[in-house]
Formats: structure tokens, C-alpha cells, sequence
């Protein structure tokens, strides 16, 4: 175990007496059957806990769930050695944590009692989480202030249904396609941007995205201000997306195969997200991030990578867009705004740069937490900002921040 | 010490000018360094040490004259391209990467020997994992032989280490990229006596373990330029003032002038 050995090697007292990182980095061991019970739990309480928030009608429920939840937040914060046990289970445990989490994904849907809402809206959070992982690799591993992530969203979306419609090109080809057109259009942004940075960067990226929008808007061939409309469900040896799944039996909403997608796409995501991380290219967008100019002193092209980090996220950005236009079957220019670009760049900076889950959950609450408030009517923007600021209060640096990479030895 | 003349020159600057706008930073200056020679470079504040170190690592394209490495010419080459040559650096204000840890930093320095690309990280992930953990463990002895200490604490992020063991850090992650020539610019600053002294001891064992090696080092302190460099170059105004070994330096009135001023000189003189 990599924990047994780090502590052989013993730091110095010097070293030891040093607080905080310090002693989180010295990874509590935990043993096999308590790190199994600490996985199984925390897995099912959280999928628990995102079955009772979806489900919850009452606005009375949805808070005591939120408090709930900051309460967890406050006591990760207060005990940095339980959040280290957490982290050193799931880390000894990792092929347990992810064929249950595999398991609970796969079992979801059945136990949402057949609410289409609650599947609409997890279809819409884990394309936001899909969005969120791609906007990772610029605005967390590279620090890259991207507000084009919407734009490319939406060139993928629109580059589908165009297909679709003009040419009958069925969504499984629509798909790598779109992906690449919308990585086309990233290189396009990439490789301008590059003459500037930092707050003038992200002025050619807004001004990216506003074209966008504006020439979706304004375009014949994009159907103007009222978008594309008919865009046929997508079908799989026979089976129509539109029509209703029936596993084992039990038959779930229509909406149910596009949970399965759009989840089949997060995994993808989060596979192409840790491998990039573990790599030598995560590491050169960290040192990009640190340091521009010390960055290009050890050898790094920055420019190189940092306009591979915008086709990385277009990349991404363009499959989930064409699985929202083949889910809702309807787009319009003002589903890709400004907005949504800066939705999903506070879904970065509140779940935690360059986190994965961090990401993925930040991107789970801001999607869902809006829903949920409704019953606020007036005031739920309002109460949408004071939640998401006093969690970020709880935990500033995200719910789930950046962790150090740790090899081998 | 052994005679430095007789090695084969890896790095010359011939003619080197450097112009921002109407404001000449350097001005027609020649250098060579050989092969397990140490160079100091001393000068005042704004005398161009800084602008040099700058044109010979990329990031500055002279505005005429050339930098050869082993008889290549690469300026008007990228930093980074530069590096893969054979250059490396440290900086005056400490730059290290503060977020990663002590081991990742100097991973990254050996970035120009890794191939693997964003295309082998997703799909040959074994391969892209094996280079890396490769560097990772290159990276972990150079850290161990640099000092015990840093490698003791090489999961700890770089910037809660002290003063001392930050430049230490710094020249570890330079020699990661297996340089010929070695920049150190001002090391010392920062340091108090004792740190410094560490500091002169680590260069000299770096020497010894790399005879090949070529240092460049700018300094203030003079109790290190006295004792380390073979030669000292020294520049004001941009402009070479005088060349060659520290006591022959330091004897000249111009320098002493460059440094004290006038009055000062006339003092040192009497």
C-alpha cells in the first residue's frame, strides 16, 4: 500500500510537525472491511439522497435536504482526517466504488416511481455534468477563462440536427460528426485567443459566443429565432427512443433511454477526464495554470496545449449537445445564450476545479437546485444565489477541491 | 579546479543586442562558456544581466547578434524548443508550480523528454502511464540526490516549503531536462548567510557530479561570486564592461565605479 510505505520513509520531525496538508498527505490507512462498509455507505446515502431531493414535492423537504447537505459540508471542513479516511477507502476500494456506482446508475431509473420529471431532469444534469467536465480542462486544469463553452454546446447540437434533418443522417453518425465540427470551431476560437490572455481572453471568448448566437439567430439555414423543429428520436436495433423502455417487465418513460445515454456519456466523460488528468498533458495544463512563463521554461508549447485545451472542450461540449437536440427534439438559438456558458463555468468554480467529482456534483446541484425552488416562484433565483454562495462559504476552495496527484511510490 | 580553457565552448553569444523601442537593453555583448565552466554575471540593477538570461532561454528574440549552443544556432527558437536543446533555468523570484507537489514539479521539468501526447493519454493509456511513471521515479532520485530533505517531503506542495529548500526545488526541476547549460538567475537572493552557504555547497556537489555541466550564474552576493565562478562577466548599461577572473575584475576602476560609484572607487582605491 502506498500508505504503509510513505510512512517508512518517515519525514523528518521538522516535517512532521507541520499541520494541515501535511498531515492529510500522510494517508490514514484504513482497513479492507471498514473501507468497504465507508464506500457502500456513502454510495447509497448519496444516491438515496438524490432520489429523496428529486422526489421531494414540499419545499419543507428540499430545505432540510439542503441543510443536510451543508451540514456534511461543514463537517468534511471541520474534519480534514475523516475527509483524508474517506478519500484512502474509496482510493483502496476503487474497483468496489465503481461497479456500485456503476450498479446504482444502472437501477435509478426504477426506483424514481416512473416520474418523467425526475428523469428530465437528471437527463439535463448529466449533460450539464458532461459540459462541466469538458469546461474542467480549460477553466481547472489550465485556468483558461472560457465563456464559449455554451457556443460549442450549441454548434454541436446544431451541426446534429442539421444532419439529421437536411441529410437523414441518423444520430449515431450525427454524433462522432457533430463532435468534430464542434472541435473545428474550437481550434477556430483556440487558436485567436491565443494572442491574448487572462480578462482579454475571456472578452474573445464571450465575443465568440455572442456571434454564435447571433448567427444562429440571424442564419436561413439554422431556421433563425425559431430553431430547428422535428428532430426524429433516435432508434437502436429497432427500438424508437420515444417509446417507453420495458426492462425485465417493468416498463419506465420514454425519457428513461436518454438517461441511459446521456449516462453512457458521463461515464465516457469521466474515463477520457482521469485519464487526461493522469497524464503527462493534465500535468503540463497544471503547470500552464501555476505559471504561463515558467511553464514554457520547462519545455512546455503553451500554446500548443492551451489551444488543445479548447478542442478538448469543444470536443466534449458537441456530444452533449447532440444528445439534447435528439432529447428535446426542438433547439433554438436561446438555448445556447451567454448564460449557459456561465452556468457551466460556476458549476466548475462551486463543485471544484479540476476535480472530477467536484464537477459532476457541482454540476448535479446547479442543474437541479433551480428545479427544486420553484416553490419559492419569485424569490427561487434569489434563494438559488444565497445557497450556492453559503455553500461555497462552508468550502471555499469547492465542495470537492483539487487533490495532489500521488504516483506509485 | 580543473583548466576550463582547453574544453570545447557550448554556448556563445556573439554581438547580442537587445532593443525595446528606443531603449537599448543590451548592446553588442560577447560571451562564451565551455564545457564544466561556472560564469558569473554581475552587474548593477537594470545593467541587462536579466535581459541576457532571457534572450539565451527564448524568451526574448534579440534584435541582432546570435546565441550558438554547441555550434547550433537557436535563438529565434521557442523557450520551449530551447529547453530540448539543452538550457535550462531557474528564476530570480522563485517560480514554482505552488499547487503541485515537490515530485510533480520536477516531473514537469522533464516534460521535454516525454513523448506521449493527449491522443496516447486516452487511447494507450498504458503506455502514456509508463512514461510517466518513469519520469516520476527519475524525478524522485534526482530529487533524492539534490537533498534528502525535499525528497522527504516530495508530496507536500511546493509552496509551503521554505526559502531555501524553494530554490533548491528550482534547480532539481531544472536538471530534470538533463541540460548542458545550467542558468541560475540570482540565486542567492533572499538568503541569509547560512542559506547561502548551503546553497554554494549544493552548486559545488552539483559540479562535482556533473563535470560537464556549464553554469551560468547572475549574483549580487559577492562572497558567492568571489569563490564559485571560473570567470566573471561583468555589465552596465547593457553594455560587457570587463572579463575574466574575479580578481582581475574586481581590480579594474570601472567596475568598482559601476558599483560604488565615483566617490566610492576613489575610497576603495585609497
Amino acid at each position: 500500500m502506498s500508505a504503509s510505505t510513505s510512512a517508512s520513509h518517515g519525514p523528518p520531525a521538522a516535517v512532521a510537525d507541520a499541520t494541515g496538508p501535511a498531515a492529510a498527505n500522510a494517508a490514514p490507512s484504513v482497513t479492507a472491511p471498514r473501507a468497504i462498509a465507508l464506500v457502500a455507505a456513502i454510495e447509497i446515502a448519496g444516491a438515496l439522497f438524490l432520489r429523496q431531493f428529486l422526489l421531494a414535492e414540499d419545499w419543507r423537504v428540499v430545505v432540510g435536504l439542503l441543510a443536510l447537505f451543508g451540514c456534511a459540508l461543514v463537517a468534511m471542513q471541520a474534519r480534514p482526517l475523516w475527509e483524508a479516511r474517506i478519500e484512502a477507502a474509496f482510493a483502496g476500494q476503487a474497483r468496489l466504488a465503481t461497479l456500485l456506482g456503476l450498479a446504482i446508475v444502472l437501477v435509478f431509473p426504477f426506483v424514481v416511481e416512473k416520474s418523467t420529471y425526475a428523469l428530465h431532469l437528471l437527463v439535463l444534469a448529466q449533460l450539464y455534468a458532461v459540459l462541466a467536465l469538458a469546461l474542467n480542462f480549460q477553466l481547472g486544469s489550465a485556468n483558461i477563462p472560457n465563456f464559449a463553452t455554451g457556443a460549442s454546446y450549441g454548434i454541436g447540437a446544431y451541426a446534429s440536427a442539421l444532419l439529421a434533418l437536411n441529410w437523414d443522417v441518423s444520430f449515431w453518425l450525427a454524433l462522432p460528426a457533430a463532435a468534430i465540427v464542434a472541435t473545428v470551431f474550437g481550434f477556430l476560437l483556440g487558436v485567436p485567443s491565443m494572442r491574448t490572455r487572462e480578462s482579454y481572453l475571456a472578452l474573445v471568448t464571450i465575443a465568440f459566443g455572442v456571434v454564435i448566437h447571433q448567427l444562429l439567430n440571424n442564419l436561413d439555414f439554422t431556421g433563425g429565432p425559431n430553431g430547428l423543429v422535428g428532430i426524429p428520436a433516435p432508434e437502436l436495433f429497432g427500438h424508437s427512443f420515444a417509446s417507453p423502455l420495458v426492462i425485465l417487465g417493468y416498463e419506465l418513460p420514454s425519457q428513461a433511454n436518454f438517461y441511459y445515454l446521456s449516462a453512457l456519456l458521463v461515464g465516457i466523460a469521466i474515463l477520457f477526464a482521469r485519464r487526461v488528468h493522469d497524464s503527462a498533458v493534465g500535468l503540463a495544463w497544471n503547470a500552464i495554470r501555476a505559471d504561463e512563463l515558467a511553464a514554457r521554461c520547462q519545455g512546455i508549447n503553451t500554446t500548443w496545449y492551451k489551444v488543445l485545451a479548447f478542442a478538448v472542450d469543444a470536443f466534449l461540449a458537441g456530444f452533449a449537445g447532440t444528445i439534447y437536440a435528439f432529447y428535446v427534439g426542438f433547439i433554438s438559438p436561446d438555448n445556447f445564450t451567454f448564460l449557459v456558458s456561465v452556468t457551466i463555468m460556476t458549476m466548475v468554480i462551486a463543485g471544484g476545479m479540476d476535480n472530477t467529482l467536484g464537477v459532476i456534483v457541482g454540476a448535479f446541484l446547479l442543474t437541479l437546485l433551480p428545479e427544486k425552488l420553484r416553490a419559492f416562484s419569485d424569490y427561487r433565483i434569489l434563494f438559488f444565489g444565497v445557497t450556492v454562495i453559503a455553500f461555497l462559504m462552508i468550502r471555499p476552495q469547492g465542495l470537492f477541491p483539487q487533490r495532489l496527484r500521488r504516483y506509485g511510490a | 579546479m580543473p583548466a576550463t580553457a582547453a574544453a570545447p565552448v557550448v554556448l556563445e553569444g556573439r554581438n547580442l543586442t537587445m532593443r525595446f523601442g528606443g531603449l537599448v537593453a543590451m548592446a553588442e555583448v560577447d560571451f562564451t562558456l565551455r564545457q564544466g565552466e561556472i560564469l558569473g554575471i554581475i552587474g548593477p540593477n537594470g545593467a541587462g544581466k536579466s535581459t541576457l538570461l532571457n534572450i539565451i532561454t527564448g524568451l526574448y528574440r534579440p534584435s541582432s547578434g546570435s546565441v550558438h549552443l554547441a555550434g547550433e544556432r537557436i535563438d529565434g527558437l521557442a523557450a520551449h524548443r530551447i529547453v530540448g536543446r539543452g538550457i535550462a533555468r531557474t528564476f530570480q523570484s522563485s517560480r514554482l508550480f505552488g499547487d503541485l507537489s515537490v515530485l510533480d514539479n520536477v516531473v514537469i521539468g522533464r516534460h521535454a523528454h516525454i513523448k506521449s501526447g493527449l491522443l496516447d493519454a486516452i487511447l494507450r493509456r498504458g503506455r502514456a502511464q509508463a512514461e510517466l511513471h518513469a519520469a516520476a521515479e527519475h524525478a524522485a532520485s534526482l530529487l533524492k540526490a539534490v537533498s534528502r530533505d525535499l525528497y522527504a517531503q516530495r508530496h507536500r506542495p511546493a509552496a509551503e516549503l521554505p526559502q531555501a529548500d524553494r530554490r533548491r526545488l528550482e534547480i532539481a526541476r531544472a536538471l530534470a531536462s538533463e541540460p548542458r547549460v545550467l542558468l541560475l538567475d540570482e540565486p542567492s537572493s533572499g538568503m541569509d548567510d547560512a542559506d547561502t552557504d548551503a546553497l554554494m555547497a549544493d552548486i559545488r556537489a552539483l559540479c562535482a557530479q556533473r563535470p560537464d555541466l556549464a553554469l551560468m550564474i547572475i549574483e549580487h552576493d559577492m562572497r558567492l561570486v568571489a569563490s564559485l565562478p571560473h570567470r566573471v562577466l561583468v555589465l552596465d548599461y547593457g553594455q560587457k564592461l570587463a572579463e575574466g577572473t574575479y580578481e582581475e575584475v574586481r581590480a579594474i576602476p570601472r567596475v568598482q565605479e559601476a558599483y560604488l560609484g565615483r566617490k566610492g572607487a576613489r575610497h576603495a582605491h585609497a
